[in-house]
């Protein structure tokens, strides 16, 4: 789905109960359309291949990218938001049809790998698998510049995760914040790496900034799309009032 | 009859037996079975220390086999010696109070402490190495594809050289710290 201009968004289906119990967990992907050299797409957050009610993940994204024109061989870089399996799990399945660069958080890869056995552990326990991932860069907070026009910025927003990070277009007021807040709502901090001090910080920091489009990880009952200035300011404003005393 | 009662009887009926060998066994095979038992309490008494009983306590386990305190020691820092490891040095520091605790091999346990420290120091010198040489190539590549600024950082952990770099730095100082530990085996 066409979002603006050259930025898609694949949302997985949650907004009604229903489809929460028939799809189970997978998170939305967003597409930037011919960013790179050679036409290449840049896609953030892959999703998994298959979750845990067996839907085929990956290839209703590869399905929905085709109804606008898009090809899963034509993605160039995949950049993975933090290392939850339901956000990077196809990482390398896609790497492998379409030769693209993986990244992640430099902070995240490196938690990763020191809480490997614990953080399996855990997400294991709640029926999460973890795939195999090998970033060939990593992204820290700073500057990331996208063949010639586009330019983001890489913001360090933990709090779901240790190295969590979000990508905001201040020429397109666009925010992907992966797991950070949702409609109404925010990301947990009980899975290894969780913070709720960082998330609360983390949040602050973005609600300055400004946003058109709020992109979250997941429709958990609501839209995962926040449109408009005023809508995203009251969706922090619900988040302080309703979630933050509860964190 | 019930499935736990057979279970507890069957548990029973294999004490009974193994209580009728004893009966039959020489000394020499008494002497071992017992040795076994005392091996398997020292390596669950190591697990237990390692996953956080302290040293008192474990010093109170000891206390309940009297006479067999000074045999079970032997079998408890075996294990915890076998546990040292490069990969995984968390540990280490336990171990080594452990070692301090229960026997009087200080320069034995500061050697593997160095191992461990010049093995830290020699990954992460190679790791900056590789990472500035080949960095700069990964980071032109990567801007050839579009995709460059300082948020971006190649990473080398999955390159062909740091895994070679990284086994023959891994292989070398095992070698080290297993002719190292073999002393403390024979605690």
């Amino acid at each position: 789905m066409k979002l603006v201009s050259s930025f898609y968004a694949y949302l997985w289906p949650g907004v009604t109960m229903q489809e929460m119990m028939k799809y189970g967990n997978n998170c939305n992907s967003y597409l930037v359309a011919n960013a790179l050299s050679g036409n290449k797409h840049v896609l953030v957050d892959p999703g998994q291949v298959v979750n845990e009610t067996r839907q085929k993940c990956l290839d209703r994204l590869i399905s929905e990218m085709k109804k606008d024109g898009l090809k899963i061989e034509d993605v160039g870089l995949i950049i993975n938001t933090h290392a939850h399996p339901d956000h990077y799990g196809a990482s390398e399945e896609i790497r492998k049809m379409s030769g693209a660069q993986v990244a992640i958080g430099k902070e995240e890869n490196e938690f990763l790998q020191l809480a490997s056995g614990e953080m399996s552990q855990a997400l294991k326990s709640m029926g999460f698998e973890m795939p195999e991932i090998h970033p060939d860069l990593y992204l820290t907070e700073g500057e990331l510049r996208l063949g010639k026009d586009l330019v983001a910025q890489v913001i360090l927003i933990p709090g779901h995760s240790d190295g969590h990070i979000g990508i905001y277009w201040p020429k397109e007021k666009i925010f992907m914040g992966g797991d950070l807040v949702f409609a109404d709502s925010t990301g947990r901090v009980d899975i290894p790496g969780g913070s709720a001090e960082a998330l609360k910080s983390s949040i602050e920091r973005i609600a300055k900034l400004d946003i058109e489009y709020l992109l979250t990880g997941h429709q958990y009952g609501s839209p995962g799309v926040i449109k408009g200035k005023d809508e995203i300011k009251r969706n922090f404003e619900v988040i302080r009032r309703s979630i933050f005393p509860y964190l | 009859m019930p499935e736990g009662d057979k279970e507890l009887k069957s548990a029973f009926d294999i004490a009974m037996e193994r209580a009728q060998k004893l009966g039959g066994l020489s000394a020499e095979d008494k002497r071992r079975l017992k040795e076994e038992e005392l091996a398997e309490v020292g390596q669950a008494l190591g697990k237990r220390y390692l996953s956080g009983l302290p040293i008192r306590d474990v010093e109170l386990e000891l206390g309940k086999y009297k006479e067999d305190r000074q045999i079970l020691i032997p079998y408890l820092l075996s294990f915890l010696v076998d546990k040292i490891n490069l990969i995984d040095p968390d540990d280490v520091e336990r171990i080594v109070e452990a070692i301090r605790h229960f026997s009087k091999r200080p320069k034995v346990i500061e050697g593997i402490r160095d191992i461990i420290n010049e093995y830290q120091i020699a990954v992460e010198q190679a790791r900056q190495e590789i990472q500035s040489e080949l960095g700069a190539v990964r980071r032109k590549e990567l801007a050839r594809k579009g995709i460059s600024g300082s948020a971006v950082e190649p990473a080398i952990g999955a390159s062909p050289e740091w895994l070679e770099t990284s086994q023959h730095l891994l292989s070398e100082y095992q070698k080290r710290l297993e002719g190292t530990k073999s002393p403390l085996q024979a605690l």
